[in-house]
């Protein structure tokens, strides 16, 4: 039995209404084991966190490392199986590359979990999943999979199919596509449960644990895409969050009322007509403020992953407290992902996904992770 | 008039200034002092707040580039070699005004090429604000765009044209300049003038995309006996080539480190800037990456990541005003806060390099309030 005992530090629990206070956290066997004040545990080994924050390992709900890889002169991806403007069965663990740099920069920036997304290239763009950031084989890493159906609207997927001049080459041939899949695979199910036996089909199963509302849609939309996105999923009462959703200050109202969930970010891109006219960090101290469950996301490696401290910095630039920005990279994704009993909080239970931090994260640009520690085990020390 | 009264004023050049007032009028900064007279002027208190200098993004695509449409405004790519192009004629200020990087403290940005050509134009330096054209250009031919990355050789390698690979880019920079050089003077072509007068007469300096490490070298390398100030723009790995950047004193713009993971692709030893600041060579920031342009945001992340690695925050200061003034050789203007200059000032609430907290509270550009 391996136990750690980590002491003095000011620890971050996330748990809903408590104050951020100073405390010892006993870890045995990779699991959170005691979370106060005092703890003896003459056995275990000590690490000394005075001075020192302790937080939850921070997770980024949507990212695609080690499915694109722009190590080399030319960008590699495998992110996108744009053969199919429905390709839902695609498995994104088969395409990530567990070595990828970023992998470890993610970590040594107290990165521990991630969901890992298919890029936005089809309409049912493949199956997300969870995983740590360190580790060897990346099945063995994966905590959840699959963890959300990929899904894209406007003009990712709109560009892929209309070079092809195929289906969807418009915003309402992507409804459309979304509508009908959707239609289908309601069928599909229906046919299942009616003990009828319908010839398999693997894009069909692989969105069937969204429409029992097991996992969620993630849908990347943008600007007035949304309406579409939450029009659509409301109809399959399906839970979703919106993921990027620049411009969601315009559709707050229709956002609170369907109960989804938001994944903001990438933040730094440049304003154009289009998709991008409308770059409202401010929405996310607008979410938060009217109860929506909004995380910031990096889109890495599209940005670093160290920019999650910039992405939580322009929140709390925007007006959102230190305390509440901290919660957009912990507890809030790992409740959308329905994994809150394991990561994004410091509770008994829990993986001991923990990290050392010197200074405010989000909030003191020269704060910085001194140890990370994924499954008990530290993995980083600076 | 206005009178900006009793902020703490970061000049720009590394000296900071305790309840310093700042006196404006047509345009510029008249005076500065402590408990400055100025009747008649409207006052803006900054009393609590930080007083910097617009900052200057020295390379900007997004201004120049002309969303939407086929082909952008800022890469000519009918031939690799176009020093003649001029960038003052691609500016668009709708573009520019769309992207609110005073919101940032950017009051100036150098629009550039892309990296698309091995001389790509002359960079347009120009005010953020929402103003007329006529008042927000600075300078125009500001510094020759220059490119050997990659970039070069898969545009112009897909039509089998020279240059396709990174030894045909070289051969093509040094091709450019000895044509120029032999031509007689009555019949060289206004490429050959313009490439004279950078590399010659040194009218502007020379701001060249390179990234790896054997681009950076290799233009390093070229560059070597020639006069005019040579700065590289991206420079991911530029920490792997401190000594050969240390020994000809040559700038760096370091691209969008955020973009793309540059950090995590190329190693990045951030922390090497303070070796290259201790020797004198000039740093800057720019919001783009492989030659084109992501938000303002950025801008200030770039610094902030140079805070993070270890350079003192009054260094990044500079970086972010003084040093890109003097590449675009505008320094007479913008880029300190001292008087007879513009008054171009960002006034935050906080320190942008050292808190994420910092808001911009105003905005001033050639005397007028912004925001």
């Amino acid at each position: 039995m391996s136990r750690k005992l980590i002491t003095g530090g000011t620890l971050y629990t996330m748990a809903d209404g408590d104050d951020i206070f100073e405390g010892d956290i006993l870890v045995e066997d990779g699991k959170i084991k005691e979370v106060g004040e005092h703890i003896r545990a003459e056995d275990a080994e000590v690490i000394d966190a005075s001075g020192f924050c302790v937080m939850p390992g921070l997770i980024d709900a949507h990212s695609h490392i080690g499915l694109f890889d722009f190590n080399h002169d030319k960008a590699v991806d495998d992110a996108n199986e744009m053969t199919d403007p429905v390709s839902a069965a695609m498995d994104a663990r088969y395409s990530v590359n567990p070595k990828a740099r970023e992998l470890k920069a993610a970590y040594e920036h107290g990165i521990t979990s991630m969901l890992f997304t298919p890029g936005s290239g089809d309409v049912f763009c493949g199956q997300a999943f969870v995983a740590k950031t360190y580790g060897d084989n990346i099945f063995d890493m994966t905590i959840k999979a699959p963890a959300a159906v990929k899904i894209a609207l406007g003009g990712n997927p709109k560009n892929t199919f209309g070079d092809q001049k195929r289906l969807p080459m418009t915003r309402m041939g992507v409804a459309h596509v979304l509508w009908d899949t959707f239609r289908k695979a309601k069928d599909y199910l229906d046919k299942k449960e009616r003990g009828e036996e319908p010839e398999y089909d693997a894009n069909m199963e692989a969105v069937i644990p969204a429409l029992k509302r097991e996992i969620p849609c993630k849908i990347h939309c943008t600007q007035y895409d949304m309406l579409t996105a939450i029009e659509v999923a409301k109809a399959y009462n399906v839970r979703f969050s919106l993921e990027h959703a620049w411009g969601a200050a315009d559709y707050l109202e229709e956002i609170i009322e369907s109960g989804c969930d938001i994944c903001y970010g990438p933040i730094a891109t440049y304003r154009a007509p289009g998709e991008r006219r409308k770059v409202d960090v401010e929405a996310v101290k607008l979410l938060d403020d009217r109860g929506v469950n909004v995380a910031l996301i990096t889109d890495s490696p599209i940005l670093s992953e160290e920019s999650l401290y910039h992405h939580m910095g322009e929140a709390v630039r925007e007006g959102v407290s230190h305390e509440r920005v901290v919660r957009m990279v912990t507890v809030n994704p790992a409740l959308q992902l329905g994994l809150d009993g394991r990561i994004g909080r410091l509770a008994p239970g829990g993986d001991a996904d923990i990290i050392l931090v010197k200074g405010k994260l989000g909030l003191d640009t020269d704060a910085r992770v001194i140890q990370t520690m994924i499954d008990g085990n530290v993995v980083y020390k600076a | 008039m206005y009178l900006v009264k009793n902020g703490t004023v970061h000049v720009g050049n590394g000296t900071v200034l305790s309840g310093f007032d700042i006196f404006i009028e047509d345009g510029l900064i008249k005076d500065m002092g402590k408990e400055l007279d100025a009747q008649g002027a409207e006052v803006i208190d900054a009393g609590g707040l930080e007083v910097f200098p617009g900052f200057i993004d020295p390379v900007s695509g997004i201004g120049a580039m002309g969303i939407p449409s086929k082909y952008p405004d800022n890469g000519e790519y009918s031939d690799p070699v176009t020093p003649e192009m001029n960038l003052k004629y691609s500016i668009d200020p709708d573009e520019v005004n769309a992207q609110e990087f005073y919101k940032s403290g950017i009051t100036a940005i150098g629009l550039a090429p892309t990296n698309v050509n091995v001389m790509g134009g002359q960079i347009a330096v120009c005010k953020t604000a929402p103003q007329r054209m006529g008042k927000r250009l600075v300078k125009e031919r500001a510094g020759l765009k220059c490119s050997v990355t990659s970039a070069v050789k898969r545009f112009y390698g897909e039509a089998h044209r020279l240059p396709m690979t990174k030894m045909g880019i070289f051969h093509l920079f040094q091709e450019s300049l000895r044509k120029a050089r032999s031509t007689p003077e009555n019949e060289r072509t206004e490429g050959q003038r313009t490439i004279i007068d950078v590399f010659d007469r040194q009218s502007m300096q020379v701001f060249c995309a390179a990234s790896s490490k054997n681009e950076i070298d290799g233009i390093l390398h070229l560059m070597r006996d020639e006069k005019v100030q040579l700065n590289l723009v991206d420079g991911f790995c530029f920490a792997d080539s401190v000594r050969e950047l240390k020994e000809q004193k040559t700038g760096l713009i370091l691209g969008n480190v955020n973009e793309m993971s540059q950090i995590a692709k190329n190693g990045m030893d951030i922390s090497k800037l303070t070796e290259l600041v201790e020797n004198g060579n000039r740093i800057a920031f720019t919001n783009s990456n492989g030659g084109f342009s992501e938000g303002r945001e950025v801008f200030l992340w770039s610094a902030i990541e140079a805070y993070r690695a270890g350079v003192p925050a009054e260094e990044v200061v500079k970086m972010m005003s003084l040093y890109p003034a003097e590449m675009l050789g505008v320094s007479d203007r913008i880029g300190t806060l001292e008087t007879g200059k513009d008054a171009d000032l960002s006034i935050f609430t906080a320190h942008p390099v050292t808190t994420y907290a910092a808001r911009v509270k105003h905005s001033i550009v050639n005397g007028e309030v912004i925001f």
